[in-house]
């Protein structure tokens, strides 16, 4: 045990390291944006379930079953979320960190080297969600009144979440590792992709939540409410934390106690089954890791035609990034689990609007669809957003420690971050069109809301992307193993930050000449003078920040990358 | 062909390179030596245009290397002390993205990847990605790499580090017949034996200060040494203060 501990200390060390004043990262505007952005969003998510849990309470007969409802889906959103996080942690802490050979080279067996980096990865996967879902938990405390059982129980329950997840997610990265052939381990994380989407639209097929605020398709409010009462199952780790807090708040002591035991022991007993796995299989799934990895798609021609030969048309230098740029994108399969994401997340974000019961609405539907149409660009706009969060802020990061390549090369940093602007350009425009055009055409929106939102997408993706590789290349890091995760630092917040300003400041700009177009158009009337020239101030006004938030950021990053 | 100006970098705690003149003749093989933290990788770091001088500058065949920066990488070939490469390449696409970057004919490209990769024993790898690749392997393919353009200036940080004694005598006979053909040759390293076998000339950097210069037999008269090796004359000029 005194070996794990030895083992984690350097990690723990350096944590504090970092914290030290001389730290230059450490800057108090920096330390000052985090917090206040981290309690406000514990404070959201705590008055959100408040002002939720309260609406619930004061629906007779329903309210505890649609808190309980909630509450069970809290819990499995959470251990969905702790089993998709620990999966990719455990495979990058137990075989792909680049400190593993060193660690392996140290007197101290297999085993220890395992749980100490099992707990490194359980405290990576977990301390966001264990932050973030006390605010919910205590939310549900103060609603019902409940003593200080329940609170010793929510800090059990999770505890034994994150350690049950931790423990099933590093018994399949083990028994993967210990399956898979030498060299293809990283295929996990593909298959991992693939099953979380599969999940996603099977459990959306399943519950269909869309039927849920439709209660005519239900014959009676016993039918409705069988259907919110729907079992759980009984051997799921998930229906044991929730009975055991939902019975702590009803203040069944017993029943609590029984139920988080169950969690408990079920915890502690995965525990010892991943030592029993680990003692057998860890060291020789590591060494097998260390063969050469497989390329996951051979390349690809078909009579002399490859995919490479799209960019022929392009200058030299801007082909050479585009081609380097691709095939680094695809052959990393730690992207893939994302890319399967992002595209279950836009399969449900078209599907939701496919299912919107709009006639079911006491107010005229042209009005409801052209109003959703309106708000669906600012929404389309925050997926755009996420997806260049994820995808293209990391993007000068990735380059890594090769980055002295683009240095030394005789190309200029404003053409290489003009490269790499012009490279996620035009994916992600195709990929904001399709999701506006889509989104409406499931809607049914007048020509003039389908016009306007079009442009308005192709106005927004080029600042959002400038946006995004001008501070890229002002916060990189190039010394991370997962370069990914850039979006979590300082400059990933500004840049979200940026974001949510330049898209909120863009629809607010045209809201006010939409609304008169579309009341006009509706009354059958003409603009009145003033009408129009608000709207083309408007319009030209939101232009011209797309415009400046385009450059700016552009020319800012070149000169940050510069002094790098 | 290479000439530094008062070449001066200040890290704020540390002045890494100071006041630094040199001038390298073309067709001549420079050795660079000095303990580790005199300043060498920064100094190399600043004449391959990736690190921004504090002031002073650097002029790669009378170009400008502030002023023009792509204008004089264009007549360099890089090789970093560490062999950080686009690990999700193989290395015929990595030599491919580094020909469209030096603008090497597409015509001639096939023909010159195949020699430099048989050269450096990497043929049979060339479909394989780098990600697999040995240090050396690695490091052999930097430098095939930074050939392929046939740049008038090889500027080298440590070259035999990783590489195996049949490639370290490669890399020597390839960099001999190079300055034969009058490129200039600008080495960095920290074995005194290869300095001494191969270059024409030898710069001694101490705390970002250039101590001596010249061939073997100048160094060690300056150093007052009659018939020692290079690693002697090294030992004395970088002693403490002797030479400062």
């Amino acid at each position: 045990m005194m070996d794990a501990f030895s083992l984690i200390r350097p990690r723990l060390l350096s944590a504090i390291n970092s914290l030290r004043p001389d730290n230059k990262k450490n800057s108090w505007i920096r330390v000052l944006m985090f917090a206040v952005l981290g309690i406000v969003f514990w404070i959201g998510i705590f008055v959100v379930f408040y002002r939720v849990l309260s609406y619930f309470q004061s629906v007779q007969e329903f309210g505890d079953i649609l808190a309980m409802k909630l509450l069970a889906m809290v819990v499995m959103t959470f251990f969905a979320l702790l089993i998709f996080s620990n999966i990719i942690n455990c495979l990058s802490h137990l075989y792909l960190s680049q400190d593993l050979p060193f660690i392996h080279s140290l007197p101290v067996d297999a085993a220890t080297v395992f749980f100490s980096r099992w707990l490194i990865s359980t405290f990576d996967s977990s301390w966001m969600v264990v932050a973030f879902s006390l605010p919910a938990f205590l939310s549900y405390g103060l609603i019902y009144h409940a003593g200080p059982l329940y609170y010793a129980v929510v800090l059990l329950a999770i505890a034994f979440l994150c350690v049950i997840a931790a423990a099933l997610s590093s018994a399949v990265v083990l028994l993967g590792a210990a399956i898979l052939p030498a060299g293809r381990i990283r295929t996990i994380l593909v298959m991992l992709g693939f099953f979380l989407v599969l999940l996603l639209v099977l459990a959306l097929r399943l519950i269909r939540p869309e039927q849920l605020v439709n209660p005519d398709s239900f014959a009676t409010v016993v039918l409705y409410l069988n259907s919110m009462q729907t079992a759980d199952f009984a051997f799921l780790p998930t229906t044991w934390i929730t009975d055991a807090l939902r019975t702590a708040l009803q203040g069944e002591i017993k029943n609590s106690l029984f139920h988080i035991a169950l969690a408990g022991s079920f915890a502690f007993t995965m525990i010892f089954i991943n030592d029993i796995i680990a003692r057998v299989s860890y060291f020789q799934g590591f060494s097998r890791a260390q063969t050469t990895p497989q390329r996951l798609f051979k390349p690809f021609s078909y009579k002399g035609f490859s995919w490479e030969s799209l960019f022929n048309l392009l200058p030299r230098a801007a082909r050479a990034f585009a081609v380097k740029e691709v095939r680094t994108f695809f052959r990393d399969s730690t992207q893939w689990p994302q890319l399967f994401l992002m595209a279950a997340l836009i399969a449900i974000y078209l599907y939701n609007f496919s299912v919107l019961p709009l006639d079911k609405s006491p107010i005229r539907t042209v009005y409801l669809q052209n109003l959703f149409s309106f708000l669906n660009m600012g929404l389309a706009a925050f997926v755009l957003a996420a997806l260049a969060a994820r995808f293209v802020f990391p993007a000068v990061s990735m380059e890594g420690r090769a980055f002295w390549i683009v240095q030394a090369a005789p190309v200029s940093l404003r053409t290489f971050l003009w490269i790499k602007f012009f490279l996620y350009c035009l994916p992600l425009t195709i990929l904001a069109e399709i999701l506006i055009i889509a989104s409406n055409l499931l809607l049914s929106v007048t020509p003039f809301i389908m016009v306007l939102s079009a442009v308005t997408m192709f106005c927004l993706v080029p600042p959002v992307v400038a946006l995004a590789i001008g501070l890229g290349a002002s916060y990189p890091n190039f010394q991370s193993e997962n370069p990914a995760q850039a979006v979590t630092s300082f400059g990933g917040l500004l840049f979200m930050l940026f974001c949510f300003g330049l898209i909120a400041a863009v629809i607010i700009l045209e809201a006010g000449p939409v609304y008169y177009v579309f009341m006009s158009d509706i009354r059958g009337r003409t603009l009145t003078l003033w009408q129009m020239a608000w709207l083309v101030i408007s319009f030209t006004l939101a232009f011209l920040l797309c415009l400046a938030a385009t450059l700016y950021p552009m020319i800012i990053g070149e000169r940050r990358l510069s002094i790098e | 062909m290479i000439e530094l100006k008062g070449l001066t970098k200040d890290y704020g705690t540390t002045i890494a390179v100071n006041r630094l003149n040199l001038h390298v003749r073309a067709g001549e093989i420079y050795g660079f030596i000095g303990p580790n933290g005199a300043g060498k990788t920064t100094t190399i770091r600043m004449m391959g245009g990736i690190l921004a001088p504090t002031a002073g500058s650097v002029l790669i065949g009378s170009v400008d290397m502030a002023k023009d920066p792509a204008a004089a990488k264009m007549k360099i070939g890089f090789v970093p002390d560490r062999p950080f490469l686009y690990e999700k390449l193989t290395g015929m696409e990595f030599l491919r993205f580094s020909a469209d970057l030096y603008n090497v004919q597409p015509d001639s490209f096939f023909e010159k990847a195949e020699r430099l990769l048989r050269q450096f024993a990497l043929w049979d790898w060339s479909g394989e990605i780098i990600e697999a690749y040995s240090h050396g392997m690695k490091q052999r393919l930097i430098i095939a790499c930074a050939l392929l353009h046939e740049p008038q200036i090889l500027i080298i940080d440590e070259p035999m580090v990783g590489l195996d004694p049949a490639a370290v005598r490669m890399v020597k006979d390839i960099l001999q017949e190079l300055a034969a053909k009058n490129t200039t040759v600008f080495v960095s390293t920290h074995t005194l034996s290869i300095a001494e076998d191969l270059c024409h000339r030898i710069g001694v950097i101490h705390k970002g200060s250039l101590l001596a210069e010249g061939t073997v037999q100048e160094l060690k008269h300056v150093a007052n040494l009659g018939e020692a090796r290079l690693e002697e004359v090294f030992l004395t000029i970088t002693k403490e203060d002797t030479f400062l």
